[in-house]
């Protein structure tokens, strides 16, 4: 792989362009989709494909392709090439990234289990999860699940001498359950596994805690609007104020006027008790690679700590352009897009507290464990839905609620947040968080 | 490879298979505050197989064609239908369908592959400019352009033999203007089937100027307060609401599990203003094929008339489980898919109202424009934000608020509707239904009530 990435560079280079990227990837993916309760589909895919990216007088083109066959390539290199020629002159650009020494893959990213793992192994495991769903209570059904199992191998080299080679693998499951009662339905409960190995997954877990959430929101009620406690899920946490969070320390978005903390870096942005970090070493982290999709080393960097805005992240067109360091976050969707900035794990300093004990200390507030609506990541404001969500008042649950609204502005509740729980769960965006109590919420209902 | 194809699918046995053989041309530029972000030329190419043997499906694709992996996704193919058969419940049988031979090619003036694609750089450069000339309070753009070549190749066992080519050119325009501290962005869209003439006939800066003008509006206001309000729904958030709360409801495999429309049919569900169409044959539809992906023709669906539950979409195989004709609406994202019950240009047909007589009888109330996306949910609950809010008061146009939400049940939104203009348009959009895929959608402006949230 590593020597049809290199080859796509020498070919780009006779074209007489200045700077040359080939990024190759090949990919096996399984695919098990359940619908109407059911096996819907299940897919077998074989894809490849080569992205390459060159710079030709600070003009820069890119083309990808599914084939790696020569003529494919040496084409998709003459198209990089005449696009460069067709694209302005961007007086920011200095370089691809030079070779730098990369730090030792940390422990997890690769299971053979899960490279090898047979489609009737996966049939057999959304069985299980289908299953148990369905055995932790009848009145549960289940509505859509997708299993996907990845086995990836990326191959990187560029003009300058960066030569890299790495594999990752992937499961990921998530289930929406429904339960039903005298003619009532609760509303869709979604849960979710996602681990680099076989070891840590679970989809028997996911059925389980799926029903669960289900039977929880059976007999919801309504309350009247006010203003108060929320204490959001990790995955709404991740939703509504890291995805703003994420957005505002991009340093693309930083640089073009995009982000409304461009000159706070140290000054506070939030409540003291928020530590954040964007590691890219975590071992068995969903975002982990011992380097970044332009082939620089990945770190660990301190983004907020106490409160204190610290660094933006940087790729390395961005942090030439203001004299500094790529801190090794950029990263692809795939062969067919060129690198951009993007967390690799975002890690969330947990506090002390359990779940309960931050319930035990809501007067009047709501729990939510799911979010639809919309967050804006540019301004901070989100609105919309709270799903599967509890009222709490003197410090207990009282009853589910149904067609309760939420709103506010993310940097706003960045800073109310009034406690951190102490058990952080990895969401389907690498946002490692626990769960997180913010006050002065607005909560509304018709 | 058509022919390919037809080899490898007559080489094996199973009680149905069908092939598909998909390749993408792709060119697309990304231009961000004057600076190209990206400019790219892509080319996917793959087939897939999926075979059906005792009610049980298996699908299996590849990038690699040559005889060899084709022959190999055709056994694996029918090895998955065998294996996954003891874990389903579902007995899958298939409605009749003609196997059709025949081609098809988007009409266009300007074909991509003899035209100049660089110089649309230029282009998306110029419109960018503009945008940012409108006003100092414009601080980002995000604008780009896509040339999407499709060519299709279907067989299956049945006989059908069918080539298509289908074309899009699309843009969009993403404007985020500051003012006053506070933050706000605007979005809009041009493009259909069709060729390079598209970007002539409907430049992209006019749209980014749009956007511009409505960002830069909207920046310094108040956020809307909120309530239960007649209103005006910009045609564009009549397509979404359209295709996102209503068209979906009316997709047979959702109609399975319950939908809002699944003990509807012939049935009063919107006030008889309303006419509800998904048509797949709409000359120069964002979602037009002459054949679905399971090589059937597409047609027009029409799912509400004047009121009254018609019809729903339907693959092969919801139609035979509901003992009616396929209506051409099972389509696939790419080789890598297999196809499931889509919509393709989802509308309410256009009456004879203008907008100011939609306006001019409401005393309290709103013009919603500019759809910001939303969700919604098979019951038709949805959420929809808008970008912009405008006061009506005894039917004058009053001020202007920004980012306001729309909610409630899109059947009572649909109920409630009192008056359905004549300014139909189309608009592009990309659904996303566990696989992605191009859709139209459209509609008149419409007069309404629903629950307009502010913050």
């Amino acid at each position: 792989m590593i020597e049809i990435a290199e080859s796509a560079v020498r070919s780009s280079k006779k074209l007489g362009v200045d700077e040359a990227e080939g990024f190759v990837q090949r990919q096996r993916v399984i695919e098990i989709v359940l619908e109407r309760g059911e096996i819907q589909s299940e897919r077998m895919k074989i894809r490849r494909g080569i992205g390459i990216r060159v710079i030709k007088d600070k003009r820069m083109g890119f083309a990808f392709a599914s084939m790696l066959d020569q003529q494919t390539i040496q084409e998709t290199c003459r198209d990089a090439s005449k696009l460069a020629s067709a694209s302005p002159r961007n007086p920011d650009w200095v370089s691809l990234p030079l070779p730098e020494k990369i730090p030792p893959s940390p422990e997890g990213l690769y299971d053979e289990n899960l490279a090898s793992l047979t489609l009737d192994e996966a049939l057999n495991m959304v069985l299980e999860g289908y299953e148990t769903a369905k055995e932790t209570d009848s009145r549960v059904s289940i509505d859509e699940g997708k299993l996907m199992v990845s086995s990836t191998e990326i191959a990187i080299s560029n003009s300058h001498g960066i030569s890299l080679y790495g594999k990752g693998t992937f499961i990921s499951f998530y289930l929406i359950c429904v339960a039903k009662e005298q003619g009532e339905a609760s509303s869709f409960a979604y849960e979710y596994d996602v681990s680099r190995t076989l070891k840590d997954f679970s989809a028997r877990r996911v059925g389980e805690l799926a029903a669960r959430k289900a039977l929880l929101s059976l007999g919801a009620r309504r309350i009247k609007s006010f203003r108060g406690d929320v204490i959001l899920s990790p995955e709404v946490a991740s939703e509504i104020l890291f995805a703003p969070l994420i957005s505002n320390v991009n340093a693309d978005n930083v640089q073009r006027g995009r982000s409304l903390w461009a000159d706070k870096i140290g000054e506070p942005v939030s409540a003291r008790s928020l530590t954040v970090i964007d590691d890219g070493l975590l071992p068995y982290g969903l975002g982990s690679s011992p380097f970044d999709a332009e082939g620089v080393p990945s770190q660990k960097t301190v983004v907020i700590e106490n409160g204190i805005l610290k660094s933006f992240l940087y790729d390395s067109y961005t942090a030439n352009k203001v004299n500094k360091k790529s801190t090794g976050n950029a990263a692809r969707e795939s062969y067919s897009s060129p690198p951009s900035i993007s967390i690799s794990n975002l890690l969330i300093s947990p506090g002390t507290k359990s779940l309960e004990e931050m319930i035990s200390e809501v007067n009047k507030g709501i729990f939510v464990n799911r979010f639809s609506g919309n967050v804006s990541n540019e301004s901070g404001e989100f609105s919309g839905v709270a799903k599967q969500a509890v009222y709490i008042e003197g410090g207990e649950m009282k009853f589910p609620l149904r067609e309760t609204m939420i709103s506010g502005n993310a940097f706003e509740s960045l800073n109310r947040i009034v406690a951190i729980g102490r058990d952080r769960r990895a969401t389907m965006m690498s946002v490692y968080t626990p769960p997180i109590l913010v006050e002065e919420v607005t909560i509304v209902s018709q | 490879m058509i022919d390919l194809l037809e080899t490898c699918l007559l080489r094996v046995d199973a009680e149905y298979i069908e092939m598909r053989g998909h390749t993408r041309r792709v060119f697309s530029v990304v231009v961000k505050d004057g600076r190209v972000e990206r400019i790219a030329k892509g080319l996917n190419r793959g087939a897939c197989a999926r075979a059906l043997v005792d009610g049980s499906w298996g699908f299996s694709s590849t990038t690699v064609i040559d005889k060899k992996n084709l022959l190999d996704i055709l056994t694996d193919a029918r090895i998955l239908a065998c294996s996954s058969k003891p874990l389903k419940k579902r007995h899958v049988r298939m409605a009749p369908a003609e196997p059709h031979v025949d081609e098809y090619e988007t009409c266009m003036k300007e074909d991509p592959r003899n035209g100049d694609l660089e110089s649309l750089v230029g282009e998306v450069l110029d419109a960018d400019a503009e945008a940012h000339e409108y006003s100092e309070k414009v601080v980002s753009t995000t604008l780009n352009l896509s040339v999407v070549d499709d060519e299709i190749f279907f067989v299956n066992s049945e006989g059908a033999r069918i080539k298509q080519r289908i074309v899009r050119c699309f843009g969009t325009a993403r404007i985020i203007a500051k003012s006053k501290g506070n933050i706000a962005s605007a979005y809009e869209s041009i493009g259909r089937q069709g060729g390079l003439e598209i970007f002539k006939d409907t430049p992209l800066r006019e749209a980014a100027l749009k956007a511009a003008s409505r960002a830069v509006r909207i920046a310094p206001k108040q956020v809307v307060p909120g309530g239960y309000y007649d209103v005006v729904l910009e045609n564009k958030i009549v397509g979404l609401l359209a295709h996102e709360a209503i068209g979906h409801t009316a997709e047979a495999d959702l109609v399975c599990v319950g939908s809002f429309l699944s003990n509807k049919m012939g049935k009063k569900v919107a006030s008889e203003m309303v006419t509800l169409v998904d048509d797949g044959s709409m000359p120069y539809g964002f979602g037009t094929m002459k054949y679905d992906d399971e090589g059937v023709p597409t047609q027009r669906t029409v799912i509400i008339d004047r009121g009254v539950v018609k019809g729903f979409m339907h693959s092969r195989e919801t139609a035979s489980q509901f003992g009616v004709a396929p209506t051409g609406n099972a389509r696939a994202w790419s080789f890598e898919y297999d196809p499931i019950i889509r919509m393709r240009n989802t509308y309410i047909e256009p009456r004879d109202w203008t907008v100011d007589e939609l306006i001019e009888d409401i005393k309290d109330g709103y013009v919603l424009r500019g759809s910001g996306g939303g969700q919604a949910d098979f019951n038709g609950e949805f959420m929809f934000t808008v970008q912009e809010a405008i006061r009506i008061k005894n039917g004058d146009l009053k001020e202007t608020y920004r980012g306001a939400t729309m909610s409630g049940n899109a059947f009572e939104v649909l109920s409630n509707v009192r008056g359905v203009g004549r300014d139909f348009e189309m608009h592009i959009g990309i659904c996303g239904k566990e696989q992605p895929n191009y859709v139209g959608i459209g509609g008149p402006s419409v007069k309404t009530k629903l629950l307009v949230g502010g913050r």
